[in-house]
C-alpha cells in the first residue's frame, strides 16, 4: 500500500520530466554538444584528416579576425542579408494586407504565394544560375535583345548579391507573407470599421492600425529572417557550383558559412573553421539582443497579443486596457 | 538533471525511498538512452571471423566508394558471381569534388569508410598526408605485379615509406581536341595527322600551340581554346616539379618555369586566344556547337565529356569535333584514380582482393568500354576493347582513340604532388587564369596569386 501511495507520488512528480525529456536529450546531442565541441576544436590547431593538434588558445579567432577572407566573408553576408530582408519584408507585409482584403479565391491566391517556398532551394537555384549565366543565360539575352549592356552576375559584387538576393526573396516573401497575414487576421476588425466610420482611409488605416498590431509577428519574421539570412549557404554554394573557389572565383559572394565549409573542408583547418563557426553564432546572437531591446521598446503594443508569462499578463492587463491605445491613435483626427 | 533530491520526501517516506527511486531513476535513464541511441542511429556489427577467407558458409559484404564514371559497374556482378559468399555494395558519387568532401569527412571522423575507396590523382597529396590510414597492398601482393602497370602509377601511389596504397585504375594521358570544321573553315589543315604537324608533332611546344591560335583568331576573330584553366593545368602537371619541389618544399615564387608558361598563357589569353569559358558548364554545352573555340587540352576521361557536353547542347558527331596524337610541350597527364583499402577495413584481405580484380587487364578494358576511363595497365592499354572501334571513336571522326592515348601516355612523369596542391590549383591559380581571361594582364594576376597564397597561408 505504502509502496504504491509512493509510486504515485513518485509518477506524479517526476514523470513529466520523462515526457520532455526526449527534446532535451536531443537537444543535447545535437545541438549542445556539438556546440560545446566546436569550441574546443576552436582552442586547437585541429586539422580536417591529421586531428587535434597543439592546444593554442585563442590564436584561432585572432588569426580569423585579422584575415581579410573573414571580413570580406561578413561583408558579403550583411550585403546580401540586406538587399534580401529588406525588400522580402516589404513585399510581404504588402502582399498580406492585399491577401486581408475581401478578395475571392482566397485559398487559391494563399496558396499561390507559398509555392516557391515548397520548392527545394537546390532546384531553385539551379534554375535561377541557369538565367543568370552571363554567357547564355535567359537575363543578359533579355538585356542584350534590348540593347543594353549586358551584366556580370557572376562576377561582379554587387550583381551576384542582387542575384542571390532575388532567389532568398523568391522562396522566403510568401512564406513570410503568410505568417505576417495570420497576424493581420487577428486584428479586429471593429477597429478597422470604428476608423473607417471616422473618416480613415485605408493607406492611413494600414499605417495607424493594422501596422502597429502586427508588431510582435513582424518581429518574429525579422529575427528569423536575420538567423536565415546571416546562415546563408545553399544559394551562394549552388549559384555558381563549378567555380573552383566556393562563392565565386574572388570571393565575390563567398558568404560566412561557406567561407568555414571551405576552411574546413577544402583546405583542412578544422580549428580555424570551428572559431569561425563560433564568431559567426556570437554574431547572431548579439543581434538577437538587439532585436530583443527594440521589440521591449516596443512592448506596450504587444502585451495584449498574448505574452508567455500569465501573470505578467493580468497585471498589465490592470494598468492599461488593451487596444485602448490604439483606439486613441485611430481617433486622433 | 532529471532528479534533484528532494530532503522532505526523505523524512515522509523513509527508508523505502533510496531503492525505488534510484529504480525509477533508472528507468527513467534506460529510456532516454534507448531514445539517445535511437537518435544516434544504430550501428550494426560484423560479427563474422574476419580471418577466414570468404565463402558460401562465411558470407562477407564488401562496400566500395566511387566516384563520376569510372566504368566498374557490370565488374561488381561478375565478381560476386566468381566469389561465392562476396556482395558487394557500391556506392558512387556523381563528381570527384563531392567525393573528396565525402571521404574528408568519413577519415576525419574515423569511421564510416568504406572497404575499398576510390581516391583521384588530384587529392593524393592530401591523401599521403595520412597514407598510415591506408592498408599497405604490398602485404596483399601488389609488389609481384608491380610491373602490370605504367611504372609512374604505381609510383604515385607509393608513400615515403615505400608502402603501396592503391591500385591504378585509369590514367588521364593528354592529346589535343580539335573541331575539323572550324580548322577548314580557317583554312587550317583538318585531318588529324596534319593537324598534329601542325601543332609541332612529336616536338610540339606551347610556342606552337599559341602561334597557330594566333593565326586562328587573325582568321577567323573568334577565340581558339576554351578557357585558360585546363590549357594551365597542363602546363603545370607536365613540368618536373610543379607546385611543389620534390623534397616537398613550396614552388612557385621564384620559379621560373612556372613563371615562363603563366607569361606564355596570360599573353595568349590578352590576344583574344581565350573564349573565357566557365569550366565545366560552357553554357550548358553550348559553346561546343556554336562555334566559341576550336581547340581544347583532352585528358582521355575529358572526350566522354566532350562528347556529353555536344549532345547536351543538341550537336552530335556532325559538329566535327577530333582528337589528335599530340600534345605541347611534351607527354601530360591529367587526373585519373586509384583503388585504396582504409586500414578501418574490417576485411582488409577480401577488399585488397577485390581492388585487384577492379583493375586487372581485362576488368580495366571493360571499364574503358564502359566508361572511356583509359587504362593505367599495359596489358589493357593493347586489348582489343581499347584500341579497337567504340561509340567515342565514332563521335571523334573515327580517331583510334586508344592508340593516340597509348602513344599520349608514354614519357609521362609522376610529378611530386604536395598536401596543399589541389587548393593551389583551384584556389590561387584558379581564380588567376579566370582574371586573364577577362583582360587583367598576367603580372597583376600572377601578383594577385601571389597574394591569395599568402591569405590562405599556404606553405
Amino acid at each position: 500500500m505504502r509502496r504504491q501511495h509512493l509510486r504515485g507520488r513518485l509518477d506524479f512528480k517526476y514523470s513529466p520530466y520523462l515526457y520532455i525529456s526526449p527534446f532535451f536529450i536531443l537537444f543535447a546531442l545535437v545541438g549542445l554538444f556539438p556546440l560545446i565541441y566546436t569550441f574546443v576544436v576552436s582552442i586547437n590547431d585541429w586539422d580536417l584528416l591529421g586531428g587535434a593538434g597543439d592546444w593554442v588558445g585563442l590564436k584561432n579567432y585572432q588569426a580569423e579576425l585579422a584575415s581579410p577572407l573573414f571580413w570580406n566573408s561578413l561583408f558579403n553576408t550583411f550585403s546580401i542579408f540586406l538587399l534580401s530582408a529588406i525588400p522580402q519584408l516589404v513585399v510581404a507585409t504588402f502582399i498580406a494586407a492585399m491577401l486581408d482584403q475581401n478578395i475571392r479565391a482566397k485559398t487559391f491566391w494563399r496558396m499561390s504565394v507559398l509555392v516557391p517556398y515548397v520548392v527545394t532551394p537546390v532546384a531553385v537555384t539551379l534554375i535561377f544560375s541557369t538565367a543568370f549565366d552571363e554567357k547564355y543565360g535567359l537575363i543578359n539575352n533579355l538585356l542584350g535583345a534590348l540593347n543594353l549592356d549586358t551584366i556580370a552576375w557572376k562576377t561582379d559584387v554587387f550583381p551576384s548579391h542582387m542575384a542571390i538576393a532575388t532567389m532568398v526573396n523568391w522562396r522566403w516573401t510568401g512564406y513570410n507573407a503568410l505568417i505576417l497575414l495570420a497576424a493581420m487576421q487577428a486584428v479586429p476588425r471593429e477597429l478597422h470599421e470604428s476608423a473607417a466610420i471616422d473618416g480613415a482611409g485605408m493607406i492611413r488605416r494600414f499605417f495607424s492600425i493594422t501596422l502597429p498590431s502586427i508588431r510582435p509577428t513582424m518581429i518574429f519574421v525579422i529575427i528569423t529572417a536575420t538567423i536565415g539570412g546571416l546562415q546563408i549557404f545553399t544559394e551562394p554554394k549552388l549559384f555558381n557550383p563549378s567555380s573552383s573557389v566556393p562563392g565565386g572565383p574572388d570571393r565575390q559572394y563567398q558568404t560566412t558559412v561557406l567561407y568555414l565549409w571551405d576552411l574546413a573542408f577544402n583546405r583542412g583547418d578544422f580549428g580555424r573553421a570551428s572559431a569561425v563557426a563560433w564568431m559567426l553564432f556570437l554574431i547572431i546572437i548579439v543581434i538577437g539582443v538587439i532585436n530583443f531591446l527594440i521589440s521591449g521598446t516596443i512592448a506596450s503594443s504587444s502585451d495584449k497579443r498574448g505574452p508567455r508569462r500569465i501573470p505578467g499578463r493580468k497585471a498589465k492587463r490592470i494598468k492599461s486596457h488593451p487596444s485602448g491605445s490604439l483606439r486613441e491613435s485611430a481617433n486622433d483626427e | 538533471m532529471l532528479v534533484s533530491p528532494h530532503s522532505h520526501k526523505q523524512d515522509l517516506n523513509g527508508v523505502t525511498v533510496n531503492p525505488s527511486r534510484t529504480a525509477r531513476l533508472a528507468k527513467v535513464v534506460a529510456l532516454s538512452s534507448s531514445i539517445a541511441l535511437l537518435a544516434a542511429g544504430c550501428a550494426s556489427g560484423d560479427s563474422k571471423d574476419a580471418a577466414q577467407p570468404a565463402s558460401a558458409d562465411n558470407p562477407v559484404s564488401l562496400t566500395i566508394t566511387t566516384f563520376g564514371t569510372q566504368g566498374l559497374d557490370p565488374l561488381y556482378k561478375q565478381y560476386e558471381a566468381d566469389n561465392p559468399g562476396i556482395t558487394i555494395e557500391a556506392t558512387n558519387i556523381d563528381t570527384g569534388g563531392n567525393a573528396l568532401t565525402d571521404w574528408k569527412t568519413k577519415q576525419a571522423a574515423g569511421a564510416g569508410l568504406p572497404d575499398v575507396q576510390a581516391v583521384e590523382e588530384g587529392w593524393l597529396g592530401q591523401v599521403m598526408t595520412v597514407s598510415d590510414s591506408f592498408t599497405d597492398l604490398n602485404e596483399y601482393g601488389a609488389k609481384d605485379i608491380a610491373g602490370d602497370w605504367v611504372d609512374w602509377k604505381v609510383q604515385q601511389a607509393t608513400d615515403a615509406d615505400g608502402r603501396t596504397i592503391g591500385y591504378g585504375t585509369d590514367i588521364g594521358p593528354m592529346g589535343l581536341c580539335y573541331n575539323s570544321k572550324l580548322f577548314k573553315a580557317a583554312g587550317l589543315p583538318s585531318d588529324r595527322e596534319q593537324v598534329a604537324e601542325l601543332f609541332g608533332g612529336a616536338d610540339s611546344t606551347w610556342d606552337d600551340f599559341f602561334s597557330v591560335g594566333e593565326d586562328y583568331v587573325k582568321k577567323t576573330d573568334k577565340a581558339f581554346y576554351d578557357q585558360s584553366g585546363f590549357v594551365w593545368n597542363a602546363m603545370v602537371n607536365q613540368l618536373d616539379e610543379g607546385y611543389y619541389k620534390a623534397d616537398g618544399s613550396l614552388n612557385i615564387e621564384g620559379n621560373t618555369a612556372l613563371r615562363e608558361r603563366w607569361d606564355q598563357l596570360s599573353a595568349a589569353a590578352s590576344k583574344g586566344l581565350s573564349s573565357a569559358q566557365t569550366q565545366w558548364d560552357w553554357g550548358k554545352g553550348q559553346a561546343f556547337v556554336d562555334g566559341s573555340f576550336a581547340v581544347m587540352p583532352c585528358p582521355g576521361w575529358m572526350l566522354g565529356n566532350v562528347k556529353g557536353q555536344v549532345e547536351g547542347a543538341g550537336g552530335d558527331a556532325s559538329d566535327g569535333w577530333d582528337f589528335a596524337d599530340v600534345f605541347p610541350g611534351g607527354a601530360a597527364n591529367w587526373g585519373g584514380a586509384f583503388l585504396t583499402v582504409p586500414s578501418t577495413s574490417k576485411h582488409p584481405a577480401e577488399a585488397a582482393k577485390l581492388a585487384q580484380y577492379l583493375t586487372n587487364a581485362t576488368s580495366q578494358a571493360t571499364s574503358f568500354e564502359e566508361a572511356g576511363a583509359f587504362p593505367s595497365n599495359i596489358e589493357a592499354q593493347k586489348s582489343k576493347a581499347v584500341t579497337g572501334e567504340n561509340d567515342l571513336t565514332k563521335f571523334f571522326n573515327g580517331a583510334p582513340i586508344g592508340e593516340i592515348l597509348s602513344n599520349r601516355a608514354e614519357g609521362v612523369k609522376a610529378q611530386y604532388k604536395g598536401a596543399d596542391d589541389s587548393v593551389i590549383q583551384e584556389q590561387v591559380f584558379g581564380p588567376a587564369t579566370i582574371a586573364i581571361d577577362k583582360g587583367t594582364d598576367g603580372d597583376t594576376a600572377w601578383n594577385t596569386a601571389l597574394s591569395t597564397l599568402q591569405e590562405l597561408e599556404i606553405k
